[in-house]
C-alpha cells in the first residue's frame, strides 16, 4: 500500500503557515493582533515570526514533493506520508492559539466576570487554546472526516505527547520528583486499587461475565482507554464489552476535562490540588493533560504535577494487568491460559518514561541549568554562572544599606546583609532567602529595598534551555491534544451504555468526589 | 417449508434478539427453493476504538488490534454458521455478504447491486432494555428510509 497521497493539501497548509508568517512580519496583520489584544502587547509574537517560517518552509518544501512527486511502497513512503496529517494539526493548533482563542478571550472579557466568582466566562470555562484545540479536533473528525491524506499523519499526536512528557523530565527537581512521586504513589496505589475492586466487587453482584468485570476495572481504575487496550486481550473481553466499555470511558473523559477545571477555578485550587486531582480522578488519562492545560493555559505547573500521576498510573499498568490476567485465569478456571509474568512487564512497560527520566538524570547533572534550579531559576554569583561584574554594589549603595542594617532585628539576616555589604553581591542561596525576607518584611527604606531586590535579581538567572523546553512542552502538548481529538469519534462514545455505564457512572462519580475530598483537605499549595 | 410470497431476501442480522425475530420471520416469509442473503456489516467505529490511548507503546497496540480482528472474525463465523443451518434446515438457499462500514450505507449498497425482493430487518433494542445485546450502530436511519428502493420490512422486538 502506497500512504503518500499525491494531493496539493500540504502545499497549500505549507503557503498558509508562511502568509501567516509574511503578514505577522511586515505587519500587515498587526491590526488584527492590536484588536484581539485591546491595544495592549499581543503574548504570541515572537511565535509568529519564527514558527509559521520554519514550519510553513518544510511543510511547502514537502507537499511539492507529495503533490507532483512518485511515490513507491516501502518504509519511507510510510513514515513521509505522515507529514500531511501531522503540518494539519500543527496548523490547526497555531490558528487555535493565535487566532481563536484570543477571540474566545475578547468576547469572554466583553461578557464581563461571572457572578461573585472573579472570573471572565472563558477563564471559568478553560475555554483557551487548548481545551479549543481538543474541541475542534473532535468537530473534524465527527463532522468534516479526516481527509485521506491526512490519515496517517494523525498519529503523530502521539509521538507529540510522549516527547512532551520525556521533556518534562528536564524541569522537575530532584525534591519535587521525590515529593510528587510519593504523593501520586499514595494517591494513585490508593484510588486504582480502590476503583479495580470496587469494579470486580460491584461486577460480581451484578452478575457481569468475568471478561467484562476486568475489562472495566481497568478501565475505570487505572488510565481508561489505555488500560481497556492493555487489559481486552488478556481477559478475553468480547468486542462488545470493549465497545461499551471504551464509550462509556470516553464520554466521562471528554465530560470531566471540561467539567473539573470549572469546578478547580470555584474552589480556588492551587495548581498542585489541581494537578493531583485531574490526576487521579479523571479516568482517561488523555483527558488528564488536557484538563491540566485547560486549568492553567499560561503555564505548566499544573501539568508537571498532573503528569507525574499520569506517569504512576502507566508504571502501574503492568502490574494492574498481571493481577487481572490472574485474577480471570482463577475465575475461569481455564488451565491452558498461563501466565507469563516477564512477556506482560516487557510488553507493557512504557518506554518513554525511560526517556523522561533519562532527562531528569540529564538535568541533575547541571547540562540544562545549574543542578540547583527550580523551575530553570537558579542562583548563581560568578561570571561563569552568569553574573555581570557591573551588578556589584558601589560604594553609596553598600553605605545606605550600612546605615540602615540597625532596623533588621534577626541575626541571620543581618548577618546576610553584612555579607552583602562587604562583597559587593549576594554570596549564597541562603543568603539570598534571607535578603528576599528582608524585602518582604519592608522594615527598610523604598531605596534600600530597591538596591536589595536589584542584588537578589543580579544572581537569580533563568536558563534558556529550560526556557525553550517549557516553550516546547507547551507546542508538543497542544499539537498531540488536538490531534488526540481527532480520534474521539462520536460512533464510539455512542457505544456507552448497559452495564458498563452504570458501574462506570457510579465509580467515576465517587472517584472524581473522593480524590476532590483528599486533596482539598490533605494536599497544600505546595509540595 | 416455505409458502411465502419472497424469493430473494436480504437479511440483516448479527445474532441480537430483535435480529433473531427478523431471522424466524424471514423463514416464515420466504417462497419455496428461495434465496436468503444473510449481511452482516462490522461497524466501522471499530477502526477508531483504541480512541485517545497514547499511553500503550506499539506492541500493546498491535496486540489490542490483532484480538480484536480475531474476536470480530470469529463472532461473524458464528452468526453465519448458526443462520446457515437455522436457513438449510428450511431447504432455502444461503449466502453470507460481509462488510465494513456504516450500517446503513452498506445495506443501501448491498441492496443496490443485488435484485432483492425485500429487505428485512430486526428493531432496534428499545431504550429501556439493558445489558448486553448490541452495539449502538442502527441500519435504520433516515437515509435507509430515503434511499432504499426495496421493499423492506422491521420485525418488532420480541416482547
Amino acid at each position: 500500500m502506497i500512504y503518500t497521497q499525491n494531493s496539493p493539501a500540504l502545499l497549500t497548509i505549507g503557503l498558509s503557515m508562511l502568509g501567516i508568517w509574511y503578514t505577522s512580519d511586515t505587519g500587515l496583520l498587526n491590526p488584527v493582533f492590536e484588536y484581539l489584544s485591546r491595544s495592549t502587547s499581543y503574548p504570541y509574537m515572537d511565535e509568529l515570526k519564527t514558527l509559521p517560517f520554519y514550519f510553513g518552509l518544510i511543510a511547502a518544501i514537502t507537499g511539492c514533493w507529495h503533490w507532483l512527486g512518485t511515490h513507491r511502497q516501502g518504509h519511507f513512503d510510510y513514515y513521509s506520508s505522515t507529514i500531511a496529517g501531522g503540518m494539519m494539526i500543527l496548523f490547526i493548533t497555531m490558528l487555535i492559539r493565535w487566532f481563536i482563542a484570543p477571540y474566545v478571550e475578547f468576547i469572554g472579557t466583553d461578557l464581563g466576570k461571572i457572578g461573585n466568582t472573579g472570573k471572565y466566562i472563558h477563564e471559568l470555562l478553560g475555554l483557551n487554546y487548548v481545551v479549543l484545540g481538543i474541541v475542534t479536533g473532535i468537530i473534524v473528525v465527527n463532522v468534516f472526516k479526516i481527509p485521506e491524506w491526512a490519515k496517517n499523519g494523525i498519529r503523530l499526536s502521539r509521538l507529540g505527547l510522549k516527547t512532551g512528557v520525556i521533556l518534562l523530565g528536564a524541569l522537575y527537581s530532584a525534591a519535587e520528583l521525590k515529593n510528587l512521586g510519593g504523593l501520586s504513589i499514595i494517591m494513585i496505589g490508593f484510588f486504582v486499587l480502590g476503583s479495580v475492586g470496587i469494579v470486580l466487587w460491584i461486577g460480581s453482584r451484578r452478575n457481569i461475565p468475568n471478561s467484562m468485570g476486568g475489562v472495566l476495572s481497568a478501565g475505570m481504575g487505572v488510565c481508561g482507554v489505555s488500560a481497556t487496550v492493555a487489559v481486552a486481550p488478556v481477559v478475553q473481553a468480547k468486542p462488545v464489552e470493549i465497545a461499551y466499555t471504551i464509550g462509556t470511558i470516553l464520554l466521562w473523559g471528554v465530560g470531566c476535562m471540561f467539567i473539573f477545571p470549572i469546578i478547580g477555578h470555584l474552589l480556588g485550587m492551587s495548581y498542585v490540588q489541581f494537578g493531583a486531582w485531574a490526576g487521579t480522578g479523571i479516568l482517561n488519562s488523555a483527558q488528564v493533560a488536557g484538563a491540566a492545560l485547560a486549568f492553567q493555559p499560561d503555564g505548566i505547573e499544573t501539568l508537571m504535577v498532573a503528569e507525574i500521576f499520569n506517569i504512576t498510573r502507566v508504571l502501574i499498568l503492568p502490574v494492574i494487568v498481571l493481577w487481572l490476567a490472574v485474577w480471570y485465569v482463577k475465575k475461569e478456571g481455564t488451565a491452558t491460559t498461563e501466565v507469563n509474568i516477564g512477556r506482560v512487564v516487557v510488553t507493557k512497560f512504557p518506554v518513554f518514561v525511560l526517556g523522561f527520566i533519562l532527562m531528569f538524570a540529564l538535568s541533575t547533572t547541571g547540562i540544562f541549568a545549574p543542578s540547583n534550579h527550580y523551575k530553570g531559576k537558579y542562583f548563581g554569583n560568578t561570571p561563569e554562572q552568569g553574573f555581570k561584574q557591573e551588578n556589584l554594589l558601589n560604594n553609596a549603595q553598600t553605605g545606605l544599606l550600612n546605615a540602615e542594617i540597625h532596623r533588621i532585628d534577626r541575626t541571620s539576616h543581618r548577618t546576610a546583609l553584612e555579607r552583602l555589604i562587604e562583597n559587593g553581591k549576594i554570596m549564597s542561596i541562603d543568603d539570598d532567602n534571607a535578603v528576599r525576607s528582608i524585602i518582604n518584611a519592608k522594615t527598610l527604606s523604598a531605596e534600600a529595598i530597591a538596591i536589595l531586590k536589584a542584588a537578589h535579581e543580579a544572581v537569580r538567572h533563568s536558563s534558556k534551555k529550560i526556557a525553550a523546553f517549557r516553550d516546547w512542552i507547551t507546542w508538543l502538548f497542544a499539537f498531540g491534544l488536538v490531534g488526540l481529538g481527532m480520534q474521539i469519534t462520536v460512533s464510539s462514545m455512542k457505544q456507552a451504555g448497559g452495564e458498563p455505564a452504570i458501574i462506570g457512572g457510579i465509580v467515576g462519580f465517587f472517584k472524581a468526589t473522593l480524590s476532590l475530598v483528599v486533596v482539598v483537605l490533605f494536599i497544600g499549595e505546595t509540595v | 417449508m416455505g409458502s411465502g410470497l419472497y424469493k430473494r431476501i436480504l437479511l440483516a442480522s448479527h445474532g441480537t434478539k430483535g435480529a433473531i425475530a427478523a431471522e424466524d420471520k424471514t423463514l416464515q416469509i420466504c417462497s419455496n427453493s428461495g434465496t436468503i442473503d444473510h449481511l452482516i456489516v462490522v461497524p466501522e467505529f471499530w477502526q477508531d476504538i483504541t480512541g485517545d490511548d497514547w499511553l500503550n507503546n506499539g506492541v500493546t497496540r498491535d496486540q489490542f488490534r490483532d484480538y480484536l480482528q480475531t474476536e470480530l472474525g470469529r463472532e461473524v463465523d458464528q452468526q453465519c454458521t448458526r443462520l446457515n443451518q437455522k436457513v438449510t434446515a428450511y431447504a432455502f438457499g444461503y449466502r453470507s455478504i460481509i462488510l465494513f462500514g456504516k450500517p446503513d450505507k452498506a445495506l443501501i449498497q448491498c441492496a443496490e447491486t443485488n435484485a432483492y425482493d425485500l429487505v428485512v430487518l430486526g428493531s432496534p433494542r428499545p431504550q429501556h432494555l439493558s445489558g448486553l445485546t448490541g452495539l449502538h450502530s442502527t441500519m435504520l436511519t433516515n437515509k435507509t428510509w430515503h434511499k432504499l428502493q426495496t421493499d423492506l420490512l422491521i420485525v418488532p422486538y420480541p416482547q
